[in-house]
């Protein structure tokens, strides 16, 4: 099986710009445009959050699809499935509204749609090769990477810095 | 193995012993798991029984099978069939007519049923149910054509759930409460009072502070209820929300610790080889205060059974126990949780409340104020999920109280 692609955030890179949000909102409206989607009723809601932290630290918070995802063990309607790609899904249709799944999220990224009465979270953008948040991301701060890939860099980097302090 | 032995035995059908199941699944896809279930009924999520009553659903869409995490294979499970007896030593449940099935590994996961208060007459009079399964909510829905108005005894959630589902059929509902203000259980008279206002402003109507003594009836079944201030409200329907009680009749002399409910170790093992115990029927432990505690709540009941299933496959997990309290929902176009201690009264607790015109909120922290212990959030529960994780972690809150107290915590305050 193919290693699944996750979204990784580098804090250290984040500015800030709330692109992310921008994106992720456009690319669940009905148009999927921005103009059109200003102008949509229920407002067209963002699955990624950037949040701020003391002294200025910026940290863009998105689903991490994990492994034992409490939102799928805890739901109580059955609302909630992990997809062929790994992907941890809110069906719309089955979810009744009681918010469990935002009471057992440790992350916070569950969002509550109040005109629809309806959970809803990232879905990783199924209509796209890669995330609207990542593509939209200016200064690399989300990356869309396999985890060996990710790591992989990771190590790269690091070694370089090793080299660099040894005078290499 | 043959049709009467399993190397997976699992006593009950509903949420701890069907994600014991498929967390067995995954992990052993070859063993044999055989399920239990006393009730006719194929296994469903139980909590969506109210919309059945409403209408709303169809038995068809509350099944569990393929549903979410429930979507392991090669899972046999016999409805209909009631377990009356743990044969320990013979390492085997013996079945209502008698058969023995054995096992090398069984969880005892049958759950809980309503409390019926002994103490009120006529309980067993047609029109008065306790809505705890599919075929309950079945036999409520096909009396909702005579009745006009229905009492609800006791203010828990179940009674508000079914409350909300006869007002959506049009029904007239009054509320019984034995206790000063509803939802007692999970937040104090001060905390739900914008539950009570969406409660009131919703049309039910709410008595506090009254009891049920007897149930008035006549060939229909039920005509009314009797309070104890004397009153009599007529009704052709009453719901009795009284809480639950563990059903653990069945281990009468088999020699498991019993202490109410099923007690279980860290591992949610059972006290007797080979045994163990998931969801409302056993007894588990508290994290913040380390107390034993029995809980009737589906999620709880999955966490802990899924648990007991990774610990039958041989996957050794320990199970992080649970709030004696842990909801959350919406009544009244309300949302709300409660988690943790909320019950602080005039106790060792350093709590600090916010009240605005639509939302409440109450933060318990412990004596010292490092530690937070509780929340009851009315209205805005954005991130609810990071407190439940901080107080079941016994986080040091220092560097972030303020932001918990303002309702503005985050995930990355919690990152270093």
């Amino acid at each position: 099986m193919s290693q699944p692609k996750e979204i990784f955030v580098k804090t250290d890179r984040c500015v800030g710009c709330r692109s992310c949000i921008m994106a992720c909102a456009v690319e669940h409206s009905a148009s999927k445009t921005l103009f059109g989607a200003i102008a949509e009723s229920p407002r067209p809601k963002s699955r990624v959050y950037v949040e701020w932290v003391s002294p200025d630290r910026k940290v863009p918070l998105v689903c991490r699809q994990c492994e034992d995802a409490p939102c799928m063990h805890a739901c109580i309607a059955g609302a909630i499935s992990r997809d062929a790609d790994g992907v941890v899904r809110t069906d719309t249709d089955k979810c009744i509204g009681c918010w469990t799944c935002v009471m057992v999220c440790p992350y916070g990224v569950i969002g509550r749609h109040l005109e629809t009465h309806k959970a809803y979270r990232c879905d990783r953008c199924p209509d796209r090769e890669v995330p609207a948040c990542v593509s939209a991301c200016p200064t690399g701060a989300l990356v869309y990477q396999t985890v060996p890939d990710y790591s992989g860099a990771v190590r790269k980097h690091a070694s370089r810095e090793l080299l660099n302090a040894e005078g290499g | 193995m043959s049709r009467d032995r399993s190397q997976y035995v699992i006593v009950g059908g509903s949420a701890a012993g069907m994600a014991a199941a498929h967390a067995i699944r995954e992990k052993d896809a070859r063993g044999t798991i055989t399920v239990f279930s006393a009730e006719a009924d194929m296994p469903y999520f139980r909590p969506l029984i109210p919309f059945l009553v409403s209408g709303r659903k169809q038995p068809a869409e509350m099944a569990l099978a393929g549903c979410g995490p429930y979507t392991g294979g090669d899972i046999d499970i016999r409805t209909g069939a009631h377990v009356s007896k743990l044969d320990a030593d013979a390492r085997c449940v013996v079945l209502e007519d008698g058969s023995c099935h054995g096992y090398e590994s069984v969880l005892l996961a049958t759950g809980s049923r309503p409390y019926i208060p002994p103490d009120i007459e006529g309980i067993d009079t047609e029109g008065v149910f306790a809505l705890r399964t599919l075929e309950d909510a079945r036999r409520m829905a096909a009396r909702l054509a005579r009745t006009r108005h229905a009492v609800m005894l006791g203010g828990g959630l179940l009674n508000l759930k079914a409350a909300f589902a006869l007002l959506e059929r049009g029904v007239k509902v009054t509320l019984a409460v034995y206790s000063p203000e509803v939802l007692s259980q999970l937040m104090e008279p001060e905390d739900a009072a914008l539950i009570r206002q969406a409660l009131d402003d919703a049309g039910l109507s709410i008595i506090t502070g009254v009891g049920a003594t007897g149930i008035v009836a006549d060939a229909s079944g039920v005509t009314g209820v009797a309070l104890n201030d004397g009153r009599a409200l007529p009704c052709e329907m009453v719901c009795i929300g009284k809480g639950v009680r563990p059903n653990v009749e069945f281990l009468d002399g088999s020699g498991i610790q019993v202490e109410e409910g099923i007690v279980a170790d860290r591992h949610t093992a059972a006290s007797l080889p080979g045994a163990f115990a998931a969801g409302d029927v056993a007894v588990t432990y508290e994290p913040v205060t380390d107390n034993p505690v029995m809980t009737a709540l589906w999620t709880n009941a999955v966490e802990m059974g899924r648990c007991a299933g990774l610990n039958m496959a041989g996957h050794r997990t320990a199970y992080g126990g649970t709030f004696g309290i842990l909801n959350a929902t919406q009544v009244a176009e309300l949302p709300f949780v409660s988690m943790g201690v909320v019950h602080t009264g005039n106790g060792p607790y350093e709590v600090h409340r916010k009240t605005t015109a639509t939302t409440s909120r109450k933060l318990v922290f412990n004596a010292d104020g490092a530690r937070l212990v509780g929340a009851v959030f009315v209205g805005d529960i954005t991130q609810v999920g990071l407190y439940r994780y901080i107080i079941r972690e016994k986080m040091d809150v220092t560097p972030f109280k303020r932001q918990i107290i303002d309702h503005r915590l985050h995930y990355g305050h919690l990152l270093r």
